[in-house]
């Protein structure tokens, strides 16, 4: 479904990406895992058309993306859930999620959409007249996921949910995307929590340095000798 | 039911914080509702709905600079020539549409004239917008986004001297005016004879606002446009063609800017230099209420307006521009960020 073929990317003259290499097949539930700075959130970004790839190419259902603008991207059904969340901090909860599905015509599918979010996401029908600026930290991750699914995408890009939330609420947020897989929603999860992720995903890519250093199903990567060392501290 | 009982009183408590919240928000509304009834009793009705028509002039140019400001970054200091160019437009279009109106002696149809002539002024005005948009500021933005506050700035102070000056080439200098949009005897209200140019003029400045907020809040393109200037990433991570956004928006600026222009051409005739005023003061609400936000323009403007009547008719005419001024610059020292303070998210991104 997406195939990220030799991939360089940077910013300005700073290269970041060096060859990187990704598949991600319908239905899957990939992790993209490394230390801070080694290039996982230039990945997405690069994929979501934010920075133009310097060399190599991206694949989305065998249509080469690397070189559309950011809101083609997402009408051809990539749903990037950023780092910073990219709010819209001065509109309500539900002004947010109608604006997630800005691309999807017709009014009825919007509201089944949003329905279905709600049930996903009671909380967020709770507050939805609050303004997005005003929630927590966990709602607010929440209602990012939850705008970018608005658009039904066949593929999101979820970069570093769990990041500067409690470890109750990174388990809301995880079952929430489990929940998402179980919609038949193709995911590619960025993740400094290595040990979760490595229980929900189904394969695994370990980034270093900006070049992929190893791949694999991501029980085997739990039980390899490298991860452990330098990512679970066992 | 119990459920409402139960939060009536916590609305007061809300309400009571949020006013002690914007302490500024509050001193200002009753100074303007004390300064609007002094007025109203000194100058009586005419002076009130002077009030009404250059308030709504100044709120329509205003709405168009936060507007252009909060989505594009755009310090907008041509948004005066788009005002000239307005008057222009409804100048050459009313004079000989009126003299084949009043040849057929069709009531019907001079009271038309006036209205046609504005509308023009306004698609002129929008189809100029998108022209610059896509000719001037399009390019720049996909170079490259480097010190674009101030490039920009730098374009537009550009711009407005070719407009101006390359309408004294085409058009000369003159002053081309016309005395009044409607030949009719002026109505009476509370015991005074109002022009019925100055009625329309307020009604045309306030249905525009209406519209302008309808479609920003409600419609859903306006508000796209609104999530643009929240966060211009996030609205392209929902699909929102970020181009087509910024032109629409500077379009719809400078049709508010021509649409006042032409509304206002029996107040302030056509010339090459008539957009300075409106740039002037529809800058000093923009700056007293906060740059790029678009509720506060439209009370500012009323707000500016306010001050003005009640300088002209308290201190004396030759003030009108002195107060204002005084006033913008004891608030820009007290609330940097104006009396609205929302924050100028835009810049500090940049």
């Amino acid at each position: 479904m997406l195939k990220l073929k030799n991939l360089d990317s940077g910013y300005d003259f700073l290269q970041v990406l060096w060859d990187v290499s990704i598949t991600v097949e319908e239905g899957e539930f990939i992790a993209l895992i490394g230390s801070n700075g080694a290039g996982k959130s230039t990945t997405l970004r690069t994929i979501a058309g934010l920075i133009k790839p310097t060399g190599g190419d991206i694949l989305f259902n065998g249509k080469s993306i690397a070189n559309k603008r950011p809101h083609i991207i997402s009408r051809m059904g990539i749903s990037y859930v950023s780092e910073a969340l990219n709010l819209f901090t001065d509109m309500s909860v539900q002004e947010n999620l109608l604006l997630g599905a800005y691309a999807v015509k017709e009014r009825e599918t919007q509201l089944e959409t949003l329905e279905f979010i709600f049930g996903l996401f009671p909380r967020l029908e709770e507050r939805k007249d609050q303004l997005a600026g005003t929630m927590s930290g966990g709602e607010r991750k929440m209602l990012a996921i939850a705008r970018g699914m608005m658009s039904n995408p066949k593929l999101m890009l979820v970069d570093e949910p769990s990041l500067g939330l409690q470890p109750n609420l990174t388990y809301q947020v995880f079952k929430a995307l489990l929940k998402l897989r179980k919609q038949g929603v193709t995911i590619l999860l960025v993740e400094q929590n290595v040990n979760a992720t490595l229980d929900i995903t189904d394969r695994a890519y370990i980034l270093e340095q900006g070049k992929i250093v190893m791949s694999g199903a991501s029980q085997e990567m739990k039980a390899n000798e490298h991860v452990r060392n330098a990512y679970l501290g066992i | 039911m119990g459920k409402e009982t139960s939060t009536a009183p916590k609305l007061t408590v809300n309400i009571m914080t949020r006013l002690k919240e914007n302490i500024p928000v509050v001193v200002v509304s009753i100074f303007s509702i004390i300064l609007f009834i002094l007025i109203g009793i000194k100058g009586g009705a005419p002076q009130l709905l002077n009030v009404v028509v250059t308030g709504g002039m100044w709120a329509l140019l205003a709405t168009g600079l936060a507007l252009v400001f909060g989505v594009m970054n755009i310090p907008h200091f041509a948004h005066g020539e788009s005002f000239m160019i307005g008057a222009y437009v409804a100048f050459f279009v009313f004079s000989p549409l009126n003299k084949i109106f009043l040849a057929t002696g069709s009531k019907f149809l001079i009271y038309l004239g006036p209205f046609i002539a504005i509308i023009a002024a306004g698609l002129a005005g929008s189809v100029l917008g998108v022209i610059i948009e896509k000719f001037v500021f399009a390019p720049l933005r996909h170079r490259t986004k480097d010190g674009w506050v101030m490039n920009a700035f730098l374009l537009t102070v550009g711009l407005s001297f070719i407009l101006t000056n390359g309408t004294t080439l085409a058009l000369g200098p003159n002053f081309r005016g016309i005395s009044r949009y409607f030949d009719v005897p002026s109505v009476e209200i509370w015991g005074a004879f109002i022009a019925v140019d100055r009625i329309v003029a307020a009604a045309i400045a306030l249905i525009t606002i209406g519209i302008l907020w309808f479609f920003l809040r409600q419609t859903k393109t306006g508000r796209a446009i609104r999530a643009v200037s929240q966060d211009e990433i996030g609205a392209q991570l929902v699909g929102i063609n970020l181009d087509f956004i910024q032109t629409l928006t500077f379009a719809l600026a400078t049709a508010m800017a021509a649409i006042s222009g032409a509304s206002l051409l029996f107040m302030f005739q056509a010339y090459p230099t008539v957009g300075l005023t409106p740039l002037y003061f529809s800058w000093y609400v923009v700056m007293l209420v906060g740059l790029g936000n678009i509720a506060g323009a439209i009370v500012g403007g009323f707000l500016v307006a306010l001050l003005q009547s009640g300088t002209q008719l308290f201190i004396g005419l030759s003030w009108q521009s002195v107060v204002p001024t005084v006033v913008m610059i004891l608030v820009l020292i007290m609330a940097p960020s104006g009396i609205f303070g929302s924050e100028v998210k835009g810049v500090q991104e940049q």
